[in-house]
């Protein structure tokens, strides 16, 4: 990953890729190289998109994204003992690493963990003895010759099919997975536990973090999100609603209830309120490509932490600090409930995050730039620039800005992705899925 | 401010009774959520119901302020300002409101050492709809579904998990 990146990348010169429009979707994600993107929805489909080549005949069509597979990775159920339907919806998709022709993914609802496998045939055998081509059994009457089928090239196709199937191993809801760096394992994480898997084995699962209080009229606190190191094994991370991170190696005991590390912040009391415990639940964690830092989402900021210092973050960025006046009416409408996701660019220099109106932010950890850019249709035509957004706090509202009560808050962009090398995002605006891609000059 | 309280702390109510029948079962997450804030408004207008009390009869006035701020401190251990006496002094509420609040009165028997006082009176906006509450009877009944996780092939061989109760979070408000 070049350097150069982030010097010119700011300000970011974002230019709509493609746009798709789909159920509401409820996560995007890349795979390690970038060539395709996962995206899960709210009627339990996956959507894989991938890259086109670069082709000389067509430059101008570099890198957009096309539907490549679509299957239903989940459907509903129904939970007879405790007269529960299991929604369908996808949670969360993590990427396995690619190790031979086939595409692997985990998708995951709120109990069930699927390992699908995404393989293109373009070749099927043809001219058997036993049957006819399109399938029915030829009278054994005919058959005067003997031949030897041969494999012959056919239209592309692109199959899915579920290769694992990791259930009732949760009793709260699924909020994360995470693949291990190991490549053989990987763990579910749900509102009071967490659990380890091996990828082979799916009848049998180990569970190495549980915070349920015996008596559950004491809980105080639920995770809300975990995630492996990318490179140390035997580390993990997992975030709470009382807005802590607790960093947990798993050599030190098979059971990790202790911590190695535990990352909070003192609060502030002069901002204390009756949504001060709302506001300060973590609704993501993401560890940076160089394992270094951590990065926190809670409702108003984004904060990013070194795994060295535990007293407090290391840089804090707003996201959207003019909501503060408002979480009354936030609690009302139910938005203060919202759970942003964030992201990191592929040199860890950038950090980019959602907020209303379809607008999302970013933010330059080097220069302490940020920017706020709008996914929308009337404001995105290909290949035009993305201009910045500006919301107006203040008394004079310049002709550009906008005001923070005409804002939308049923545009919500929580879900995001960064290209693990390019300057290409995804945001899923509700029900729909923006590319953008920095316009290299 | 306790206007305020008063709001959150019916919003909140009317939340947490939206959230059983929501499909996908209860999110323990947001209940969880819910109940604090419920708890603090509740803290903060009984706190400030009891000052406006007090001032009323006394002719010196307190200073409300201070002791306001202070009880903003989420905590599940009530405030020990209450006492029986001045309680059972302000319970002024139609009989109607009363037979409305089962859900809280029953809580409040459930927690009888430190709840039953502030509970017993509680505010005229609780829904009209009268709530079905565990009875200890129904409460042992859960406990003796016991659900193993991982179909016994956790490595945390004691596991075993009782029937989520959903309306518990209600309750431990």
């Amino acid at each position: 990953m070049s350097s150069h990146f982030y010097f010119t990348f700011f300000p970011p010169h974002m230019a709509l890729l493609c746009s798709v429009a789909a159920d509401i979707i409820s996560t995007v994600e890349f795979n390690s190289t970038g060539e395709l993107l996962a995206t899960g929805d709210k009627g339990g489909r996956v959507v894989v998109f991938q890259r086109e080549q670069e082709s000389k005949n067509q430059p101008h069509r570099r890198g957009e994204y096309n539907v490549y597979s679509t299957f239903q990775s989940h459907e509903p159920e129904f939970d007879y003992l405790k007269s529960l339907e299991i929604e369908e919806k996808i949670n969360k998709i993590r990427w396995l690493p690619q190790q031979n022709a086939a595409y692997f993914l985990l998708s995951t609802n709120d109990k069930t963990v699927k390992l699908w496998k995404i393989s293109e045939r373009d070749k099927r055998p043809e001219g058997y003895n036993l049957k006819d081509e399109d399938g029915r059994i030829r009278d054994p009457a005919t058959i005067t010759t003997l031949r030897v089928p041969v494999v012959r090239p056919m239209d592309l196709m692109v199959e899915a099919t579920p290769r694992r199937v990791f259930s009732n191993a949760h009793t709260y809801h699924i909020n994360s997975i995470s693949v291990n760096s190991d490549y053989e394992t990987f763990m579910s994480t749900d509102d009071l536990r967490i659990n380890l898997w091996n990828l082979e084995i799916t009848n049998r699962s180990f569970n190495i973090v549980d915070i349920k209080p015996a008596n559950m009229e004491e809980l105080t606190e639920v995770i809300t999100a975990a995630e492996f190191h990318p490179h140390q094994c035997n580390t993990f991370v997992y975030s709470s609603s009382k807005g802590s991170i607790r960093l947990c190696d798993m050599r030190a005991s098979a059971l990790c209830d202790n911590h190695s590390k535990f990352f909070e912040e003192p609060e502030d009391p002069s901002n204390r309120s009756f949504f001060s415990e709302i506001i300060s639940s973590i609704s993501d964690v993401k560890f940076s490509h160089s394992g270094r830092y951590l990065m926190t989402r809670d409702y108003l900021t984004v904060k990013v932490w070194d795994l060295n210092m535990e007293s407090q973050p290391l840089e804090t960025y707003q996201v959207h600090d003019y909501l503060r006046s408002k979480l009354c009416s936030l609690y009302e409408n139910d938005c203060i409930f919202d759970k942003f996701e964030c992201v990191w660019n592929g040199s860890d220099s950038v950090i980019m995050t959602g907020s209303y109106n379809n607008f999302f932010r970013m933010f330059d950890r080097n220069t302490k730039r940020d920017v706020t850019l709008e996914a929308s249709r009337e404001n995105s035509k290909p290949r035009a620039i993305l201009k910045p957004r500006k919301v107006c706090v203040g008394g004079k509202r310049r002709k550009d800005e906008i005001s923070v009560d005409s804002l939308d808050f049923s545009k919500k962009i929580l879900h995001t992705a960064w290209h693990p090398y390019e300057n290409i995002i995804a945001v899923a605006a509700t029900n729909n899925l923006y590319i953008f891609q920095d316009k290299v000059n | 401010m306790d206007v305020e309280a008063k709001r959150i702390m019916a919003l909140s109510i009317s939340k947490l009774y939206s959230l059983r029948t929501q499909r996908g079962g209860l999110c323990l997450h947001r209940s969880l959520l819910l109940s604090m804030t419920m708890r603090a408004a509740r803290d903060i207008y009984h706190t400030a119901q009891l000052l406006r009390d007090a001032e009323e009869e006394q002719v010196v006035p307190c200073a409300p302020d201070a002791a306001i701020e202070e009880p903003m401190e989420i905590s599940k251990d009530s405030p020990q300002t209450l006492t029986p006496k001045e309680v059972a002094m302000k319970h002024q509420e139609p009989k109607e409101t009363v037979e409305d609040d089962k859900e809280n009165q029953c809580a409040s028997e459930r927690h009888s050492r430190k709840r039953r006082s502030k509970t017993a009176i509680e505010p005229d906006f609780l829904p009209l709809k009268k709530a079905k509450m565990d009875t200890d009877e129904e409460k042992q009944h859960l406990q003796g579904e016991v659900l193993r996780t991982n179909n016994g092939n956790s490595c945390r061989q004691a596991e075993t998990l009782t029937a989520f109760p959903t309306n518990r979070a209600v309750v431990a408000c």
